[in-house]
């Protein structure tokens, strides 16, 4: 394994760009957690021993966003485990000591299905397929519009129109 | 749900534009942030729907019992796509194709798989990669080629048994991957216990462990490795410590799908690093600067040399 010895790219680049992450942490509506998330970007980056990285401020940015949509995300589902605790109390899983992990394994399942169901139904066919190959295989967008013999924005409004669906679903399940 | 708010709109636009690896346009985004404390809570409402919805469709696992309730499966153009969905389609109605019931899920180079058992433990298949599985013991698998990160539910009555060539490796509650490259065979191991060769050498590997085995020899060297660095190439990293420069074109052709060869000259030279995959994969040259490598263009794939 490779140690680095100097301070990365990676490191350097959090350091001359603190005070710009922390306005986009701002703006991204971190408010007093905005610290919090740029010690965990450190920490991240630093004992992650994070190899050498082709953009290193963009990068960084897309980290701190993407802790901001999971803390987002913890949010909701604490609320949703709240709701749920609050209005029923179905009874326990048989044979399954970790209650938690097993609810969040069934919901994810219900979740699954309906999307699965949504990816598949959207029109042209081709959008649930860019939708897949984009964040399930992780190709970039401008592979996507290669493989698929389309145009960069197409597959751009393509995957904003299943953004939207797929939002519009989370919202019905969370109205329930 | 307000189909027409323009916030909305907006926001799903931002959210698929940061979603690609390679935006960088991050301060244009921040003064969208900033326009309005509103724009930061529509962002964060489709981002998580759409992040909820990806890890769903990714690593749901559904029993074989289950109806799935869209009526017939598309057909795909490209199999790789959505893998936990065709899976929850071939369980699901429990169609199975392959010589004696055994089912061989292979992976073309850059391509990726996610394979769900029905116990509820899972195997990613790195890229460029084969394994069997057989329904009738669904406790026993057989990787033939590459690399693949198990996940598997343990069951001291009914372990879970790998065969990788002449050997065999034996979980015992258990997240390892093991790697059959041409010369060796790796396991490594992030959680739990491993058992290798448990009729042979019998070695326990542990966590943060990694074996190395030569094929066709009973030799084991065991060394420690960082626990992140146990499946990291689904995170799309690799990290290469004192690797051939012909080792490293194998391995990075096999994860991006892009060409490389190791320029004659340079078959042994070693090189150390970590990179992601995705960036080289958009820009092979860019490998150049991050290992202190030459990387050029010839023919159809991508020449490196040492420096």
């Amino acid at each position: 394994m490779t140690v680095q010895t100097s301070p990365s790219g990676l490191e350097a680049a959090f350091l001359d760009n603190r005070e710009r992450l922390l306005r986009f942490l701002a703006a991204r509506g971190a408010g007093e957690e905005a610290e919090d998330v740029l010690q965990e970007i450190w920490l991240k980056i630093s004992e992650r021993r994070t190899g050498p990285v082709a953009s290193p401020l963009p990068y960084l940015f897309r980290t701190a966003d993407l802790l901001l949509i999971d803390r987002y995300r913890a949010r909701r589902q604490a609320d949703r485990r709240d709701r749920a605790w609050s209005e029923v109390h179905s009874g326990s899983t048989p044979g399954v000591s970790d209650a938690p992990a097993a609810d969040r394994q069934l919901a994810s399942r219900q979740l699954a299905l309906l999307v699965k169901k949504l990816l598949d139904d959207l029109e042209p066919p081709r959008v649930g397929e860019i939708f897949r190959r984009h964040r399930i295989d992780g190709l970039t967008q401008r592979q996507i519009a290669a493989e698929f013999g389309v145009s960069l924005s197409t597959v751009e409004s393509d995957l904003r129109r299943a953004y939207k669906a797929l939002a519009d679903l989370r919202e019905q399940l969370d109205e329930v | 749900m307000q189909h027409d708010d323009p916030i909305r709109e907006q926001a799903a636009l931002w959210a698929v534009r940061t979603g690609d690896p390679g935006f960088a346009d991050w301060d244009a985004f921040t003064d969208w942030l900033e326009r309005d404390p509103a724009h930061a809570e529509a962002y964060d409402r489709i981002a998580g729907a759409v992040a909820d919805a990806a890890d769903a469709e990714r690593d749901v696992i559904v029993p074989a019992n289950d109806e799935v309730p869209s009526a017939r499966p598309v057909p795909r153009r490209w199999m790789s796509a959505a893998v936990a969905a065709v899976l929850l389609v071939v369980v699901g109605i429990g169609l199975w194709w392959g010589d004696h019931g055994v089912q061989t899920y292979e992976t073309a180079p850059g391509e990726t798989r996610l394979i769900a058992l029905q116990d509820g433990s899972k195997i990613d298949l790195a890229a460029d990669s084969r394994i069997a599985l057989d329904p009738d013991k669904p406790r026993l698998a057989t990787l033939e080629k590459g690399r693949a990160l198990f996940t598997i539910l343990h069951d001291d009555g009914d372990p879970f048994v790998l065969d990788v060539g002449a050997d065999q490796v034996v979980d015992a509650g258990t997240v390892f991957e093991v790697q059959l490259g041409s010369n060796e065979l790796a396991v490594g191991v992030s959680e739990g216990l491993v058992i290798f060769n448990p009729a042979g050498q019998n070695v326990r590997i542990e966590p943060g462990q990694l074996l190395e085995s030569p094929l066709g020899s009973n030799d084991v060297t065991m060394r420690d490795i960082a626990l992140e660095q146990v499946g990291e190439w689904r995170e799309g990293r690799i990290t290469f410590e004192r690797a051939s420069i012909a080792e490293l074109a194998a391995e990075l052709s096999s994860m991006s799908g892009v060409t490389f060869s190791a320029a004659p000259a340079s078959v042994r030279d070693e090189v150390s690093g970590s990179v992601l995959i995705d960036p080289i994969r958009a820009d092979p040259a860019s490998l150049g600067p991050l290992l202190g490598v030459s990387v050029r263009q010839a023919g159809d794939g991508w020449l490196i040399e040492a420096r």
